[in-house]
C-alpha cells in the first residue's frame, strides 16, 4: 500500500499572473514569481549560463532576457507560441521543485485565473500538454473554495495581479454565470501608482518592477499608519519621495469596482441565501493582504444589511492547497481518463 | 462529500470536453425557464427581423447569433435566411452592418507599449519606439488623405490598456488600429499577422459551440446578453473585414521587399484593447523582431515607411469597401 501510494505524486498548482505556487502530497511547497526568461542572444546565454530562467532570478537578469509573464492580465495570449511555451516551462519548473522520484506518476491539478480558463481554455490545455502524467485544469477561485470547504453559499473574491476573480459557490461546480472577472487588480494598482507619481514628479526615474515592490511592501486602504517614503533617482540623484497619498489612492481604486461586482453577484443569489453569502465572503490572492481592505469591503456591505469578509490565512498557498485537495479527492478512475 | 463528488465529476467532464475539442455544455436550467427563455428569445428575434427586414434581405452570411438561436449548424454558404427554432417561430436574420451606416472617418491609432513598458527588446531595438515611429507615419498618411486621426499616445508615455481603450472610445473612433512588433521563439521565421478579438481560432470549435449552445435553455439574463451579442457580432464581422484589408495590404507590400515573408494570416486572440474598444478594431504585428533580417530592416526608415503605407492602405481599402465612408477614403493618396 505504501509502495503504491509513493508511486503517485499528487500536485496542486496555482498558476498566477504574478506568482505561482505548488503544493505536493510529499509535503513540498514552493512559490515562484511567474516570470520566464530566455537569453536574448548568444552573449546573454554565455553570461547567464542557463537556457531558461525562472522567477526572481529571471527578473534580476531581465536586461539579458526575453522576459515573459505568460498570464499577463489574466489571459494567455492566444496564438503566441512563446507564451504557451512559457506556461509549459513554468509548470515543468514547479513540478521539478517538488522532486518527484524516477518512475513516480505525477497527477496535477492546475488552477488558473477564471478569465484565462473561460477565454483560453483550449490554448491552456495545449500549453500544458505533456507536463504531467495526468492533468486537470480548474478555475482558481473554485480551487480556493474547494480547499477551504467553502462550497455552499459562499463568495470567493480572488484579487490577483492580472485579474480579480469572483465566484459564488452554490453547492455545484461553478458555471460562467456564477463567476465574474475584473481587470482591476494588482497590476492596475501598480500602473495607477506609477502614473500618479510620474505626474507629480516627472523627472523621477523608476520602473514598474520598483513600483510593484513598493506596493507589496506598504499597500493600504483607509488612514495610513505612517508616511510611505521611497528612494528613487531624480535627475540622477537618489531622492526620498513621499508616496503615501498616491499609494492610498491607487489601492483604493480597487474598491468601487470590487464592491459593485460583489453586490451585483449577491443580488443574483436566491433571496433566502443572500444574507448567508454576505456573511461568507472570502478574500484570496495577493490583494487580500492589503491592510484594512476586508474592513473597507464590509463597510460597503452595511448598506445592504451587513456582512463579513475574511481574508485567507495562507494567501500564497490557498490556491495550490485547494488544487492539491482536488487532486487527492479525484478518484483514480477520473485520473485515468485525463491525459497529461 | 456528495457535493464534492459532484463538483469533481463536473470538473473532470469540463476538462474532457476541452480535450475533445468541444465546449463544456452549460448547466441546464429548469425546463420551465428554458421554454420561457426560448419563447422570449424567439418573440424578440421576430421583432428584430421585422424591423430590419426591408434593408437586410438577402445580405450577408449567417451571424453567430443565428447559430445560437437556431440550434443547427448553418450551411457553409450561408444562403438560408431563416431557420425554424420553436415551431412557427423564426430565428433572427443576420444584421447587415450597412444598416448602422458604418462610415470610416476617424481612425484611432494605438502605438503598442511606451514609457516604462518597452515591449519586446532585442537586437538593440525597442518595440515601443518602432511602433510609435510607424504609427506617426500612418497618421500622417491618413491625415493627408482626409481622415481624422487620433493617437492613443503622442510620445513615449506609459499608458494602461484601459487608458488606451478609454482614449479610443472617448474619441468616438470609427476604427481602431493597434500596432505591434512580433517576437517569436523561432528566430528563422518572419512574417506579418493581424488579430481580431475572439476566444479561439479553431473554426471547428466555433461550429461545435454553436451546436452545443443550441441545446441549452436561456434565462432572461442570458437573453439580454444574447441581444448585446448581436451588436458585438456586427463589430466582430467588421473587425475581421478590417483585419483582412490590413493584413492583405501589409503582406503584399512587404512581400515585395522580402520574398520569403510568411503570411501568418488573420487570427483571433482575446487582447484587452480589442475587448474594450467599441469600434471595429485590429491588432497587427508588423514584423518579427526576433528575426535578424527583419530586425535589420526595421532599423531602416524606408522599411518603416513601407509598413506605414501598407497599414494606411489597409485602412483606406476598408473604408472604401464600407461604401459610405468612401467619400473620404477615395480621396486618399498612395497605397491603394
Amino acid at each position: 500500500m505504501t509502495k503504491e501510494k509513493n508511486s503517485v505524486l499528487h500536485l496542486g498548482i496555482d498558476l498566477g499572473t504574478s506568482r505561482s505556487s505548488v503544493s505536493a502530497s510529499n509535503g513540498e511547497r514552493h512559490v515562484v514569481e511567474s516570470y520566464i526568461g530566455w537569453p536574448v542572444d548568444m552573449v546573454a546565454r554565455k553570461l547567464v549560463k542557463k537556457p531558461v530562467m525562472f522567477g526572481h532570478e529571471a527578473l534580476e537578469n531581465r536586461p539579458m532576457l526575453d522576459l515573459h509573464r505568460p498570464l499577463e492580465r489574466g489571459l494567455i495570449k492566444e496564438g503566441s507560441e512563446k507564451d504557451e511555451l512559457a506556461v509549459r516551462e513554468l509548470i515543468r519548473h514547479l513540478i521539478s521543485l517538488t522532486k518527484p522520484h524516477d518512475g513516480q506518476r505525477v497527477l496535477a491539478v492546475v488552477g488558473v485565473p477564471a478569465e484565462a480558463l473561460r477565454v483560453s481554455r483550449q490554448h491552456l490545455r495545449n500549453a500544458v500538454k505533456g507536463v504531467a502524467d495526468s492533468l486537470m485544469i480548474v478555475s482558481e477561485p473554485f480551487a480556493v473554495a474547494y480547499g477551504m470547504d467553502a462550497l455552499l453559499h459562499t463568495m470567493i473574491i480572488d484579487i490577483g495581479a492580472g485579474t480579480t476573480d469572483f465566484c459564488v459557490m452554490k453547492g455545484r461546480y461553478p458555471t460562467d454565470d456564477d463567476q465574474r472577472t475584473l481587470t482591476n487588480a494588482g497590476d492596475s494598482v501598480d500602473e495607477q501608482l506609477a502614473i500618479m507619481i510620474r505626474t507629480r514628479i516627472p523627472e523621477a526615474q523608476f520602473s514598474i518592477h520598483m513600483v510593484r515592490g513598493w506596493k507589496e511592501k506598504a499597500s493600504f486602504v483607509g488612514e495610513p499608519d505612517g508616511v510611505v517614503e521611497v528612494t528613487v533617482p531624480v535627475g540622477g540623484k537618489p531622492t526620498n519621495i513621499d508616496i503615501t497619498s498616491e499609494l492610498r489612492r491607487a489601492c483604493e481604486s480597487l474598491l468601487p469596482p470590487i464592491v459593485e461586482t460583489m453586490l451585483d453577484l449577491i443580488s443574483r443569489v436566491d433571496p433566502e441565501y443572500q444574507e448567508t453569502v454576505r456573511h461568507n465572503i472570502i478574500l484570496a490572492g495577493g490583494g487580500s493582504q492589503i491592510p484594512r481592505l476586508p474592513q473597507a469591503i464590509e463597510a460597503a456591505l452595511t448598506d445592504v444589511g451587513g456582512g463579513r469578509v475574511t481574508p485567507v490565512k495562507d494567501p500564497l498557498f490557498a490556491g495550490s492547497n485547494g488544487s492539491l485537495s482536488i487532486a487527492l479527492d479525484a478518484p483514480e478512475s477520473d485520473w485515468e481518463k485525463l491525459p497529461g | 462529500m456528495r457535493i464534492k463528488r459532484e463538483m469533481l465529476r463536473d470538473a473532470v467532464l469540463e476538462n474532457l470536453a476541452t480535450i475533445e475539442g468541444i465546449l463544456a455544455r452549460p448547466r441546464q436550467r429548469t425546463s420551465k425557464n428554458s421554454w420561457l427563455g426560448w419563447a422570449l428569445l424567439a418573440a424578440v428575434a421576430l421583432t428584430l427581423v421585422g424591423t430590419l427586414k426591408p434593408t437586410s434581405a438577402g445580405r450577408g452570411k449567417p451571424q453567430p447569433e443565428e447559430f445560437v438561436g437556431a440550434g443547427v449548424v448553418p450551411p457553409p454558404d450561408g444562403s438560408e435566411a431563416y431557420r425554424e427554432t420553436v415551431p412557427g417561430l423564426a430565428a433572427p436574420r443576420a444584421i447587415d452592418p450597412a444598416l448602422f451606416r458604418l462610415t470610416v472617418k476617424r481612425v484611432v491609432i494605438d502605438p503598442g507599449h511606451g514609457g516604462s513598458d518597452p515591449g519586446a527588446m532585442m537586437r538593440g531595438l525597442r518595440e515601443k519606439e518602432i511602433t510609435f515611429d510607424i504609427a506617426r507615419r500612418v497618421a500622417a498618411l491618413l491625415r493627408a488623405g482626409g481622415f481624422d486621426v487620433v493617437m492613443t499616445r503622442e510620445g513615449d508615455e506609459t499608458l494602461t490598456l484601459q487608458q488606451r481603450v478609454h482614449a479610443a472610445n472617448a474619441a468616438s473612433g470609427d476604427v481602431f488600429l493597434s500596432i505591434h512588433v512580433n517576437s517569436i521563439p523561432e528566430p528563422m521565421r518572419r512574417g506579418v499577422e493581424t488579430y481580431v478579438l475572439g476566444p479561439t481560432s479553431d473554426p471547428r470549435v466555433e461550429r461545435l459551440a454553436g451546436a452545443e449552445n443550441s441545446g441549452s435553455g436561456y434565462s432572461l439574463s442570458d437573453f439580454r446578453r444574447l441581444l448585446e451579442g448581436v451588436y458585438v457580432d456586427v463589430r466582430h464581422d467588421e473587425s475581421r473585414r478590417f483585419a483582412q484589408a490590413v493584413q492583405g495590404r501589409m503582406f503584399a507590400a512587404l512581400r515585395r521587399i522580402n520574398p520569403e515573408l510568411e503570411n501568418r494570416s488573420v487570427k483571433k486572440a482575446p487582447f484587452v484593447v480589442l475587448v474594450g474598444t467599441e469600434m471595429p478594431g485590429v491588432l497587427t504585428e508588423v514584423s518579427c523582431m526576433s528575426n535578424e533580417e527583419d530586425a535589420r530592416l526595421l532599423r531602416q526608415s524606408e522599411y518603416r515607411q513601407d509598413i506605414a503605407e501598407a497599414l494606411a492602405g489597409g485602412v483606406r481599402a476598408y473604408a472604401a469597401a464600407r461604401g459610405r465612408g468612401a467619400a473620404v477614403a477615395q480621396g486618399g493618396t498612395g497605397g491603394m
